[in-house]
C-alpha cells in the first residue's frame, strides 16, 4: 500500500512525519504521524503506539504532548494515528463532537452507515500495525500502546483482545467501562446496534472478565479532578475492580494534577 | 523546526525520465510562426498545456507553437518564482485573439537549467497558439479548478501567484478538451480521435490523465525531500567541518603564541641581564678610580700640609728651627717612602660582551615541534593498590598532551627496620556479621585481637577464583582504624584478610572473609530494633509474634525505634545503584522503604521527610497501598498484591522504586534527594513477618527505572 509523506519536520535530531495512505480497513485515505528517533537511523526500534481520545487527529499528540525527548532518550518509534475516518461524506457524520468523526471509538462498526468505514478497531489493530512493519524501521516484537480518554479505552481492549501482542499498555484518564457512561452508550448503539450484547465486546470491563490471562501490565493514571471522571463518563472503579478480581495487574495512579491533551 | 512541504519548485539535474516537460524555446521563438492563423484562433484552446497536470512542480505551462506540418522540437523553462510578473503580463497579452502571423511575445520565462532532460512533444496537427500560459486556454472551468487545486497543492505560494493568472474563459466549453491522447499527450476533443493523427492513438479520458499526472508529481515531491534532506545533512557535515577547522587554527595560534612569547620572553631577560652587568661594571670601575681619586686628594692634602709647616718652619727662631727640622725630615722622609700609586686602576674601556643567544636559537628551532608535554598528576594511592613488594601508581595527564611514552622512577624513603625486641601483634578477628558490600565496594570491620594498640592494620584481599597460589594479593595498607571501606570489581568475589602491625612486624593473617560483589549486600542493624521485633540469626528475617509486649521490655535508647515497630538496615554507605527484596505475605500489614540514619525513631516511617516507603494494610478483604513521604501518598490502587516486593535505590537519579517482582510490574517511584546515606528500614504494623534477600543483581526489567 503506498505511503504518501505529507510533511516532515526535524526536531533536535529526530524526524516527525505526517503520511497519509488509502487505508482498506475505512476505505478512504487516513494520515497518520510517525516519529523517528536518532536510533532509528542504526537499527530496529520498539515501536508504540498513541491513540488519541475524543475530537482529535495525528496533530495533538505530537504538537502538544512534548514526548519527543523522552522518546528520542529511550529510542522509541512514535505512532500516532486519527481517530476516526475522514471524508467519507457518511450522513450524520458531523453532527456531534463525541460521535462519528473524531470519534471512532476504536471498534468495528456493525451497523449502516457506518459499517462501510467506521472499522477503527481492525485499522489499529492489523493493517497499520502491518503498514508500519513493512515500511519503517522496527521491530515487531516490541510493541507497545498507550492512549488517553478514548483512546485509553481503544487502548485497554486493544490489549485485551489481543493478548501478548502488547509488551505494557498505559492507559491516561481513560474510559473504561463505556457501556455504562453515556458517551459509550451513544457509540455503542451508533456502531453496534441496540443489542447491547453485542457492546462487550468492545467494552474494557467486560473483556477483562473472560481474559484468557497471558501476561499483561497495566498502567491507568487518573487526574483526580478531571470533570469527566467526575460526571462518571470514565468509570475506572469498575474496571479495577474488575481487573482485581480476575487478577490482572494493573497499577491505577490518581494524581493531583494530570494535563489533558487535546 | 523547519518545515518542507513540496514548496521547492526547482528540480535538480537528475531528474528522472518519466517527467514530462514542455519544451519552450524562448530565444528562437521569432523564428516560428503561425502558418494558418485562422485554425490558430480555433484550436487557441487545445492547448498542450493540458500536459501541466503532467508535469512537476512549478513547471510553467507554455504552449510550443508549432509549425502545423512539422514536428519540431522545444523546450521547456520552469518559471522560476520571479517570473510570475512576467507571465501575468504575457497572459494579458495572450488571450487577445490573435489573427495572423504574430510574433511572440517574448517569453518572461528563464532557461533554468541547460542539463534538463527533454522532451518530444507531438502536437496535435494542429498549432497550438504561442504562448498560453498558466491556465488560459484551459478546457472547461472545471478542469481549470482541478489544476489550480492541484498547483495549490504543490506550489504553496507559487499557485497563489498562479491563480490569478488563471481566467476561466466561458467561449471555452465547447472546444473544451475532454480527452488525453496519451501517444501525441495533449489533450483532444472527443471528435478529433477520428482525425487521422489520433485514429490509432490511445486515448483516456482527462479526469484519469490528471490523476495520473498528480501522482508523478507526488512521486516527484517526494524525491525532491530526500533531496533536501540529504542537502541539510551535507550543510550539518560542512558546518562540522567548518568548526573543526577554526578548532585547529585555534589550536595552532596558541601553539605558536605561547612558543613566541617564550622566545620574547628569553631575548627580554637576556638584554636585562647584560645591561645589569655592564651596569655592575661601570660601577666597580667608578669606584675604583673614585677610590684612587680620594687617595690622591689625601695625598695632596698630606703634600700640601706639610709644606705649610715646613715654611712656617722656616720662619721659625733657630733653635725651634733646628727641633722640627729634624723631626719633619723624619717625617718627610717616611712620607716620601709611601708608595703613591699613579696607576690608574680602572680602565676606561668595557670588555667586549659575548652575546650568547644559543638558547633563543634553540628557541626558534623548537617552534614548529611538538611541544613537551606538561608533567603529569600522580594521583594519591588508593586503597588496595599496594603489596609488600608492589604498588600501584595511577597519574592523569593534560588533554591538551601529546604524549608518547612515560618514564616511572622511585626510590625508597624510609627504610623500615624492625624493631629489635617488640613482638609482633596477633591478628584481628573480622566481625563477618556485619559485612556491608555493593557491587563496587566492600565496607570491613573488626576487632582488633590485641590488648595493646598497634599502629596500623593491613588488609589483604585475593580473588576467590585464583586462591593464594597464583592471585595477586592487593592490600590496603595503613588503615589507623578498626574498619575500612574497600573497591572492588563488580560480579567477583573476594577473600579478605586482615593483619595487625606495630614496631615488630606485622601478625599473621586473621581468618578470612568471603565477600561477594553481586547485587547489595547489607544485615539488620540491632541497635535501631523495636523491641517488638526479633530478628533471626541471620540477621535477613524480621518477626512481630502475637504477644504485643514481651516480658521484660529493656529501656528504650535513642537508636532504637520506639513509636514504630520497626528496624533499619545498614547498607554501606556508596552511592550508586542498591537493590533488594523483601518476601511478603499478602495479609500483613508492613512497610518497606528507606530512611535516614536519623530519622526521628519516635515517629512511623513515611510520616517525616527523612524516610520514604510503600505501606500495605490488609482491612476488610481490601488491599490498599500507601506510598508515604513526609506523611502524604498519591492515591494509587494496585490489582495484584505482590509476593515479592524489590527496591532499587538509585543515588545517581535520585529515585527509590519498587516492584512486583513476580510480575515485573513496576509499582511505584519516588524521586527523592538524597543528600546523605539512606538505610533499608521495614516495620510491622501488625503480627507477621519479612524476609529479606539481598545479595541480588538487579533483574533486567528493573534497569530501565
Amino acid at each position: 500500500m503506498a505511503l504518501k509523506q505529507i510533511s516532515s519536520s526535524k526536531c533536535s535530531g529526530e524526524l516527525q512525519k505526517v503520511f497519509e495512505h488509502v487505508s482498506v480497513e475505512l476505505n478512504c485515505k487516513m494520515k497518520f504521524a510517525v516519529y523517528l528517533p536518532p536510533k532509528a537511523e542504526t537499527g530496529k526500534c520498539p515501536e508504540l503506539y498513541w491513540l488519541s481520545g475524543l475530537i482529535c487527529t495525528e496533530q495533538n499528540f505530537i504538537s502538544k504532548s512534548g514526548y519527543h525527548q523522552a522518546a528520542s532518550e529511550h529510542g522509541l518509534f512514535v505512532i500516532a494515528p486519527d481517530t476516526s475516518p475522514r471524508g467519507c461524506n457518511v450522513k450524520g457524520e458531523d453532527e456531534s463532537w463525541d460521535f462519528s468523526t473524531g470519534a471512532g471509538f476504536y471498534a468495528d462498526a456493525t451497523e449502516d452507515p457506518w459499517k462501510t468505514n467506521y472499522r477503527v478497531y481492525s485499522y489499529v489493530t492489523e493493517e497499520l500495525p502491518q503498514l508500519i512493519n513493512a515500511n519503517f524501521p522496527v521491530d515487531p516484537q516490541r510493541t507497545s500502546i498507550f492512549g488517553h480518554s478514548m483512546g485509553g479505552h481503544g487502548v485497554l481492549i486493544c490489549a485485551l483482545k489481543n493478548p501478548g501482542k502488547y509488551k505494557s499498555v498505559s492507559a491516561f484518564a481513560s474510559i473504561c467501562n463505556p457501556v455504562l457512561c453515556p458517551w459509550g452508550k451513544k457509540a455503542f448503539s451508533g456502531y453496534l446496534g441496540k443489542d447491547q450484547s453485542k457492546w462487550k465486546a468492545y467494552n474494557a470491563t467486560h473483556l477483562v472478565k473472560s481474559y484468557p490471562g497471558s501476561q499483561l501490565d497495566i498502567l491507568i493514571d487518573q487526574e483526580k479532578d478531571d470533570q469527566f471522571l467526575l460526571d462518571e463518563e470514565l468509570l475506572p472503579d469498575d474496571f479495577i475492580a474488575a481487573c482485581t478480581e480476575r487478577k490482572i495487574p494493573v497499577v491505577f495512579l490518581l494524581q493531583e494534577v494530570l494535563a489533558r491533551i487535546s | 523546526m523547519e518545515e518542507e512541504s513540496g514548496e521547492e519548485l526547482g528540480l535538480d539535474r537528475s531528474t528522472p525520465k518519466d517527467f514530462h516537460f514542455y519544451h519552450m524555446d524562448l530565444y528562437d521563438s521569432e523564428d516560428r510562426l503561425q502558418l494558418f492563423p485562422e485554425e490558430n484562433t480555433r484550436m487557441r484552446k487545445e492547448v498542450v498545456q493540458a500536459e501541466m497536470a503532467n508535469e512537476s512542480t512549478g513547471v510553467g505551462d507554455g504552449n510550443a507553437q508549432r509549425d502545423l506540418r512539422e514536428e519540431v522540437e522545444e523546450l521547456v523553462h520552469l518559471h522560476g518564482l520571479e517570473d510570475d510578473h512576467e507571465l501575468g503580463d504575457e497572459f494579458v497579452d495572450e488571450n487577445m485573439p490573435r489573427m495572423g502571423v504574430s510574433e511572440y511575445p517574448p517569453y518572461g520565462l528563464k532557461r533554468r537549467d541547460p542539463a534538463r532532460e527533454q522532451r518530444d512533444w507531438r502536437l496535435s496537427g494542429e498549432a497550438a497558439e504561442a504562448e498560453d500560459l498558466g491556465f488560459g486556454g484551459w478546457g472547461s472551468a472545471g478542469q481549470c479548478q482541478d489544476l489550480r487545486e492541484v498547483y495549490r497543492y504543490t506550489h504553496g505560494r507559487a499557485s497563489e501567484e498562479y491563480e490569478c493568472y488563471v481566467i476561466p474563459e466561458e467561449e471555452d466549453e465547447e472546444e473544451a478538451a475532454d480527452v488525453f491522447c496519451v501517444t501525441c499527450k495533449t489533450p483532444i476533443r472527443a471528435f478529433q480521435k477520428v482525425f487521422d493523427e489520433h485514429k490509432e492513438h490511445e486515448v483516456i479520458p482527462l479526469n484519469e490523465a490528471l490523476e495520473s499526472a498528480k501522482d508523478e508529481i507526488h512521486k516527484n515531491m517526494y524525491k525532491l525531500e530526500k533531496q533536501i534532506i540529504d542537502m541539510e545533512n551535507f550543510a550539518n557535515h560542512l558546518e562540522e567541518v567548518f568548526i573543526t577547522v577554526e578548532e585547529n587554527f585555534g589550536k595552532q595560534e596558541q601553539n605558536f603564541e605561547s612558543h613566541y612569547n617564550e622566545i620574547l620572553e628569553t631575548l627580554a631577560q637576556k638584554y636585562e641581564e647584560k645591561i645589569q652587568a655592564l651596569g655592575e661594571k661601570k660601577k666597580e670601575k667608578l669606584e675604583a678610580l673614585y677610590g684612587q681619586l680620594v687617595s690622591c686628594g689625601e695625598n695632596l692634602d698630606t703634600c700640601k700640609e706639610l709644606m705649610e709647616t715646613i715654611e712656617e718652619m722656616c720662619h721659625e727662631e733657630k733653635v725651634d728651627f733646628i727641633k722640627d727640622a729634624v723631626a719633619m725630615a723624619d717625617r718627610l722622609g717616611r712620607f716620601l717612602k709611601t708608595k703613591t700609586d699613579v696607576e690608574i686602576s680602572a680602565q676606561p674601556d668595557f670588555e667586549d660582551q659575548n652575546l650568547d643567544f644559543s638558547d633563543v636559537e634553540q628557541l626558534m628551532d623548537s617552534i614548529n615541534t611538538i611541544p613537551a608535554p606538561s608533567a603529569p598528576v600522580i594521583n594519591p594511592q588508593a586503597p588496595n593498590s599496594a603489596t609488600g613488594s608492589s604498588v600501584r601508581v595511577c597519574w592523569s595527564l593534560y588533554s591538551d598532551d601529546t604524549v608518547e611514552s612515560y618514564q616511572l622512577s622511585y626510590r625508597p624513603v624510609q627504610d623500615s627496620s624492625p624493631g629489635k625486641d617488640q613482638a609482633a601483634p596477633s591478628p584481628p578477628i573480622i566481625k563477618t556479621k556485619e559485612i556491608r558490600s555493593c557491587e563496587e565496594a566492600v565496607l570491613i570491620c573488626w576487632e582488633s585481637g590485641n590488648l595493646n594498640p598497634v599502629d596500623s592494620y593491613t588488609v589483604e584481599l585475593t580473588q576467590a577464583e585464583s586462591p593464594e597460589a597464583s592471585g595477586v594479593t592487593e592490600s590496603v595498607v595503613g588503615i589507623p582504624t578498626c574498619e575500612t571501606l574497600v573497591q572492588l570489581q563488580p560480579g567477583q568475589s573476594y577473600i579478605i584478610y586482615v593483619r595487625a602491625l606495630n614496631m615488630g612486624g606485622p601478625s599473621v593473617r586473621s581468618e578470612p572473609a568471603t565477600v561477594h560483589t553481586i547485587g547489595s549486600y547489607f544485615r539488620l542493624n540491632k541497635d535501631t530494633c523495636h523491641p517488638w521485633l526479633t530478628i533471626s540469626q541471620d540477621g535477613l528475617m524480621i518477626v512481630r509474634s502475637e504477644r504485643s509486649t514481651p516480658t521484660r521490655e529493656p529501656p528504650p535508647r535513642d537508636t532504637h525505634f520506639t513509636r514504630c515497630v520497626a528496624v533499619m538496615g545498614n547498607l554501606i554507605p556508596v552511592r550508586g545503584h542498591h537493590y533488594w527484596e523483601v518476601e511478603v505475605n499478602e495479609h500483613f500489614d508492613y512497610t518497606v522503604g528507606v530512611a535516614f540514619e536519623d530519622v526521628p525513631k519516635k515517629e512511623d516511617l513515611g510520616a517525616n521527610c527523612l524516610s520514604w516507603c510503600m505501606r500495605h494494610t490488609f482491612a476488610s478483604l481490601r488491599h490498599k497501598y500507601e506510598f508515604l513521604h513526609n506523611g502524604t501518598t498519591p492515591d494509587i490502587r494496585i490489582t495484584v498484591p505482590p509476593k515479592k516486593i524489590g527496591i532499587l535505590l538509585d543515588y545517581e537519579n535520585s529515585k527509590l522504586s519498587f516492584f512486583n517482582v513476580d510480575l515485573s510490574q513496576h509499582l511505584y517511584t519516588f524521586s527523592c534527594q538524597l543528600h546523605k546515606f539512606v538505610h533499608p528500614c521495614f516495620s510491622l504494623e501488625k503480627p507477621g513477618c519479612l524476609k529479606i534477600h539481598n545479595g541480588i543483581s538487579m533483574p533486567k526489567h528493573v534497569t530501565f527505572y
